[in-house]
């Protein structure tokens, strides 16, 4: 019989969705949230942690960034 | 759900016309000039065929057209025959003997013969019979256009020196989805619209304006066609040239007054009985792709166009003294210092990702930025450092590494049959987002699922009988 799961899929790059592996397994949203892990750059995951997720993602990228631009003091 | 960066829809001469009903398409080619511009912005192909045929006073067989081209432009043929049909310039007539032709629209072709070889009504504008004694130069026109349009800009941006606009341009500007009220607030803000509109070119925000205010032409009163035609009048007329208002319906005197407000006309005095068309008109029906008003930046008047200097270092020097151009620059730029005619600013990934959430596109900054540089910098290409060009994309590019797609995920599938069989349905209904023959999954949008849902009941139905 086919099975049949609602949620989103979720695309990106191979490294990243290592990154989203990595919260999965660390349970770092609370919970495990891929329902499917599709191939290497596709994953399905539940639709009630996308938006954790996406602020997780975005405090990431803040964090590995860095000022590129000296300033002067303001 | 998925944000997806949606891009201001500015569509051009053609896009537009398409979207008007058939009745109002058909009363539009009355009007020469209005003939005489479509036809000016067709494809080369087309305007050949109307040419060819324009002074055959019957339908022509579809197969001796089709021998008018190479077979390898097939394809052409097919896209002018799609164009011109949306826009109704000829149609599908059976002719003797149950041979298929195109039949001219014969408004169109009388009316653009009328405008090609003269002769019929008059149908361009007047001058007046006596010279003006207060004539303007075109310097002068040009200057007051800028201004008047800036005027428009400096609301939309803020900047609150100025003078306000009228209510029917705030009007405009609300149902163009480029300003809007928030509830409990007195004040119009900006929408995500509204900043894309800002770093568009002079000539496609004319355009995309005066396609809003038509929208809601007929709602004050005016008249569509009369518009329209007139609008496609003042584009073939002369700049520099006055035009007498004696001859113009009362509602036209009113859309009259619209265009001296955004500085597509000049009028001295409302009742100078006559007025002189600007390089904002006569710019309108090449629609946003090409413009007069880009040879206009290297003559005499937009001084402004090219001053903007940007380092490797993300440092950005404006050199200008307009608070509107301070501003755009403010979207995507930390302002450091500001001087009478020079302000300095840094682009930083907060103040581009900044930019990027209020709606605008990395694209646009860099084109923007391309399109404002300082002459000095042509002298040394790039104009733009490439790694400035490159960072901001990569700035963009970094907040959509994830695409989120909402869907409804098939898998465990007992045959390979079973799971083509399904692939292929939600594929013809153009449902399919993602799949795999490998593992036999494959994912549906959310509002394909029902369908095809329902179908695999049906399926599994029969295949168990």
């Amino acid at each position: 019989m086919v099975n049949v799961t609602k949620g989103i899929l979720v695309e990106c790059d191979a490294a990243m969705k290592q990154l989203l592996l990595h919260l999965d397994e660390t349970h770092a949203l609370g919970n495990k949230f891929i329902v499917q892990d599709l191939d290497e750059t596709h994953l399905f995951i539940a639709p009630e942690y996308l938006e954790v997720l996406q602020t997780r993602i975005d405090d990431l990228m803040d964090r590995i960034s860095f000022p590129l631009a000296e300033r002067e003091t303001d | 759900m998925s944000v997806q960066q949606r891009t201001l829809d500015c569509k051009d001469l053609h896009e537009y016309l398409k979207t008007l009903s058939a009745t109002v398409l058909d009363r539009l080619y009355n009007h020469p000039a209005t003939c005489l511009a479509v036809f000016r912005e067709l494809p080369e192909l087309s305007r050949l065929y109307i040419m060819r045929i324009l002074f055959v006073d019957q339908a022509v067989p579809k197969a001796i057209m089709g021998s008018w081209v190479s077979p390898n432009s097939a394809k052409e043929l097919e896209d002018i025959v799609k164009l011109l049909t949306e826009l109704r310039l000829w149609q599908e007539v059976e002719m003797q003997g149950g041979l298929k032709g195109w039949l001219l629209n014969p408004t169109f072709r009388r009316n653009l013969k009328g405008a090609l070889l003269g002769g019929g009504n008059e149908w361009s504008m007047k001058p007046p019979t006596d010279a003006d004694p207060k004539a303007r130069g075109i310097a002068i026109l040009d200057e007051y256009a800028m201004g008047r349009w800036e005027c428009v800009l400096h609301f939309m941006v803020g900047s609150h020196q100025h003078e306000v606009i009228s209510s029917d341009a705030l009007q405009i500007l609300q149902h163009a989805g480029l300003m809007k009220k928030e509830p409990g607030e007195n004040q119009l803000t900006i929408t995500r619209d509204g900043f894309q509109f800002l770093l568009m070119d002079t000539s496609a925000q004319v355009w995309y304006f005066l396609l809003q205010y038509l929208d809601t032409a007929t709602a004050r009163g005016l008249d569509l066609i009369d518009c329209l035609g007139f609008l496609f009048q003042l584009s073939f007329s002369t700049l520099g040239q006055d035009y007498s208002t004696d001859s113009m319906s009362d509602g036209l005197q009113k859309f009259l007054q619209h265009l001296r407000e955004f500085g597509l006309v000049y009028q001295r005095k409302r009742k100078d009985g006559r007025f002189y068309p600007t390089r904002l008109a006569l710019d309108i029906a090449s629609g946003p792709k090409k413009s007069m008003l880009n040879t206009m930046a290297a003559t005499s008047l937009n001084q402004s166009s090219g001053y903007i200097v940007v380092e490797t270092n993300y440092r950005v020097y404006a050199y200008t003294d307009s608070s509107l151009q301070v501003a755009l620059i403010a979207l995507f730029c930390e302002l450091m210092y500001r001087f009478p005619n020079l302000v300095v600013g840094i682009i930083t990934r907060e103040s581009v990702r900044q930019a990027l959430r209020s709606g605008i596109t990395a694209d646009q900054i860099v084109s923007f930025l391309r399109q404002h540089a300082h002459p000095e910098c042509y002298k040394e290409p790039p104009v733009l450092p490439s790694t400035i060009a490159d960072q901001i994309k990569l700035w963009a590019i970094e907040r959509d590494r994830f695409v989120y797609k909402e869907g409804v995920l098939y898998n465990q599938f007992d045959s390979q049959a079973d799971f083509e069989i399904l692939k292929n349905y939600a594929q013809e209904r153009g449902v399919l987002v993602w799949h795999t023959t490998h593992g036999r999954k494959m994912v549906v949008t959310k509002e394909g699922h029902e369908e095809v849902r329902k179908f695999w009941k049906r399926h599994s139905r029969n295949g168990s009988m």
